[in-house]
């Protein structure tokens, strides 16, 4: 077990590293524990603009929602995780041809990512804030106590969507049905109690009061879906021979007005025929917005309703944006190699499959809107989530080219990706808290987009393509 | 005669690493070209390069007159391809890949061309299968029926038959000859001598990315020679 554990760390650290060399994902976590250090000396001035118990909320909900945005191991048995880098071959899928129990690799898979994710994101928070610390004469407790807290949010939100997910895998009328009776229970307890559910998220309690009976409630939580996922866990085996009608020509035809229709009609098949359009939208897109809009609520005392609806439109943008993630997953350049293609005409496609999903975010949002009782600044809010998606999506293209979801942990791209969206979303947050109609102002971000996507395009054409 | 495919000093470095070093090489119109080499001796990186998928790292490379490092993407409107590992994308059935592929290449009369590869080939019940779901030899079928639908004056393939059945190879086999008998070009990368020796009219014989022989396939069997016994004697000293 041990023995293919960590053949599969070094697996993964070679899958990044060959893309842009070990040094660049090495300093991956360093640049999160620098940023989480310098994020320590500003405390101080944060909090004399927001509470630290509303950061503390924000910075929770923010490690809830990475844990909700990795955890959908359960689509692995639809192979996705074979797809996702073309041809490779992974560990993971050894169970075919080595005498390995299917679900006893795929239960050291996950505790594989799991480790990854900690040593990338979570630990190097912890490590900053307590390094940190020392000089800001803040008590040890704190960094310690932060460093467990988000890993249980972390873990929470991953072992939540991986349960679901696999529920999924299994039946997905099984998960429309939890999903209704999960969103009844939440809106129950809402409406008897007047209390937002958010309040009872255990690690969340555990930072504000530590306890021994919470941690280990916290853990129950973690721990019990994720069991529950894997034994619901089932292998993709391989079934017999299935027909399926020919969409290809029709949706060409349904798409001529747009650029490089094949492409776009190949995405929108990919997508559809992977289960991907409804497991992407439940576990990446929908369940990770509505618990943060939760978590969001819980600030309405720092916040006015509006400035936190507008806020939420700018997650939202930047969630919507991971939707170019979802369409390079099925394949590389090294598919469309063969033909007379350039990679902007690869990138292009993605553009318009991309914006065929908008239509997601923008049902979404404006229900929030209505729910919120603030339909009159439905403008705004669509045109800001839409800037927020374009503008962040732009900014992806020219980093990471047709590869988000691997150069994303190449450190430089990182900075750089957090320094562009970062900017801009002050810029927007600024100006939406002096008027919620200065959010019509996010059009603006388009030009930036417009630019960056050529820039990208230009970019990546002179680049090789790549092995995976 | 007309040169098809011309390289010179063409190399390719990956870091330390040279895989393909300094070849000079002439592929005549009308040939069944066979670059021969043992596992890892450049023969796919040359045909990447060749198809624009990969940038040189030195010297430079034509085909049909263009050169490959400045419009790969007119080479590959021109030529056919196969790739070593064939890769249709997963979620398409068999006839929505050649759709996609006839959309890209907009190529005339598609399904007549389509229909007349899958009785040549004998794998029509298959085209509402999905690509994932394909066995090795019928997703080469596709991966053939991709390359040549277009019919292209030159066509480049990685290990042509490798993952057919000896019933299929023969057929293979005829149609490469009667595809170059037409005046059209054929560049196979091979490990298989007996194939090569059978069919190729000239070979080329690349070892750790350098090349160790060219020449006609009556040069090579001058004197009862036999194309394994040249192979063995260059590749082994």
């Amino acid at each position: 077990m041990a023995g293919l554990f960590f053949n599969m760390l070094k697996e993964e650290w070679r899958i990044h590293s060959t893309m842009f060399g070990s040094l660049n994902f090495a300093l991956f976590p360093v640049m999160i524990c620098a940023i989480a250090f310098m994020g320590t000396f500003l405390l101080p001035l944060i909090q004399t603009t927001m509470p630290v118990g509303d950061l503390v909320i924000l910075i929770h909900a923010q490690y809830l929602m990475l844990g909700f945005m990795v955890g959908a191991f359960g689509l692995l048995g639809h192979e996705v995780m074979n797809r996702r880098f073309g041809q490779a071959s992974l560990l993971a899928f050894s169970a075919r041809i080595l005498p390995l129990n299917p679900r006893h690799i795929f239960t050291i898979f996950v505790l594989k990512d799991t480790v990854y994710y900690f040593f990338l994101w979570i630990f190097p928070v912890g490590a900053g804030f307590l390094v940190g610390s020392l000089f800001t004469g803040i008590p040890v407790f704190y960094p310690l106590n932060i460093l467990l807290t988000l890993s249980l949010s972390f873990l929470t939100g991953m072992s939540v969507v991986f349960f679901l997910s696999s529920l999924y895998g299994r039946s997905g009328k099984a998960l429309f049905v939890f999903l209704i009776f999960a969103g009844l229970v939440f809106l129950g307890w809402f409406t008897f109690t007047g209390t937002n559910p958010a309040t009872l998220f255990p690690p969340l309690i555990l930072f504000y009061q530590f306890s021994w009976d919470i941690l280990l409630e916290s853990c129950m939580v973690v721990l019990v879906p994720c069991c529950i996922a894997l034994l619901l866990f089932s292998p993709d085996i391989q079934p017999g021979t299935k027909n399926y009608p020919n969409r290809m020509k029709p949706l060409i035809h349904h798409l001529n007005r747009l650029p490089n229709p094949p492409l776009a009609a190949k995405d929108m098949i990919d997508l559809w025929r992977s289960g991907s359009i409804v497991g992407q939208t439940i576990f990446s897109f929908l369940v990770p917005l509505i618990i943060i809009w939760f978590f969001l609520s819980l600030l309405d005392e720092y916040v006015s309703p509006i400035h936190l609806l507008l806020t939420f439109a700018m997650i939202t943008g930047i969630i919507a944006s991971t939707m170019y993630t979802w369409l390079c997953m099925f394949d590389s350049f090294s598919v469309y190699a063969l033909l007379p293609l350039h990679v902007r005409d690869v990138i292009t496609s993605k553009i318009t499959s991309f914006t065929l999903l908008q239509v997601i975010p923008i049902f979404f949002i404006a229900m929030i809107t209505f729910l919120s009782g603030q339909g009159e600044f439905l403008l705004p809010v669509l045109v800001l989530t839409l800037s927020v998606s374009y503008y962040v999506l732009a900014v992806s293209i020219w980093l990471t080219g047709l590869s988000p979801s691997v150069l994303v942990y190449n450190v430089r791209v990182m900075v750089q990706y957090f320094l562009f969206i970062g900017f801009a979303l002050s810029i927007f947050g600024s100006l939406t808290s002096m008027n919620p109609w200065f959010g019509l102002v996010g059009v603006m971000l388009l030009v930036p987009a417009y630019w960056l996507v050529r820039l990208g395009m230009r970019k990546w054409d002179r680049e090789e393509v790549v092995g995976y | 005669m007309e040169s098809i495919i011309e390289t010179k000093s063409l190399t390719k470095k990956y870091g330390d690493l040279t895989a393909v070093n300094a070849v000079t090489l002439n592929v005549r119109k009308g040939s069944l070209f066979g670059l021969l080499g043992p596992n890892g001796s450049g023969k796919t990186t040359m045909i990447k390069m060749l198809t624009g998928q990969i940038l040189p790292s030195s010297g430079n490379a034509h085909v049909l007159g263009l050169d490959v490092a400045i419009d790969p993407v007119g080479v590959r409107t021109l030529v056919g391809i196969i790739p070593e590992q064939e890769s249709p994308p997963s979620f398409l059935t068999v006839m929505e890949y050649l759709e996609f592929v006839g959309d890209i290449r907009k190529i005339p009369d598609l399904e007549q061309k389509v229909d007349w590869w899958f009785d040549f080939l004998e794998y029509g019940d298959k085209r509402n299968v999905l690509c994932k779901d394909l066995s090795r030899g019928t997703r080469q079928k596709l991966m053939l029926t991709q390359a040549f639908i277009h019919n292209p004056e030159l066509a480049l393939i990685d290990e042509p038959l490798i993952n057919f059945d000896p019933i299929m190879q023969d057929k293979v086999k005829a149609f490469f000859v009667s595809y170059t008998k037409q005046g059209n070009t054929l560049f196979i990368s091979t490990h298989l001598l007996e194939t090569a020796e059978e069919i190729c009219s000239e070979v080329a014989i690349l070892h750790v990315g350098n090349l160790l022989y060219t020449g006609t396939m009556e040069s090579v069997k001058a004197g009862n020679r036999h194309l394994s016994d040249l192979f063995l004697s260059l590749v082994r000293t």
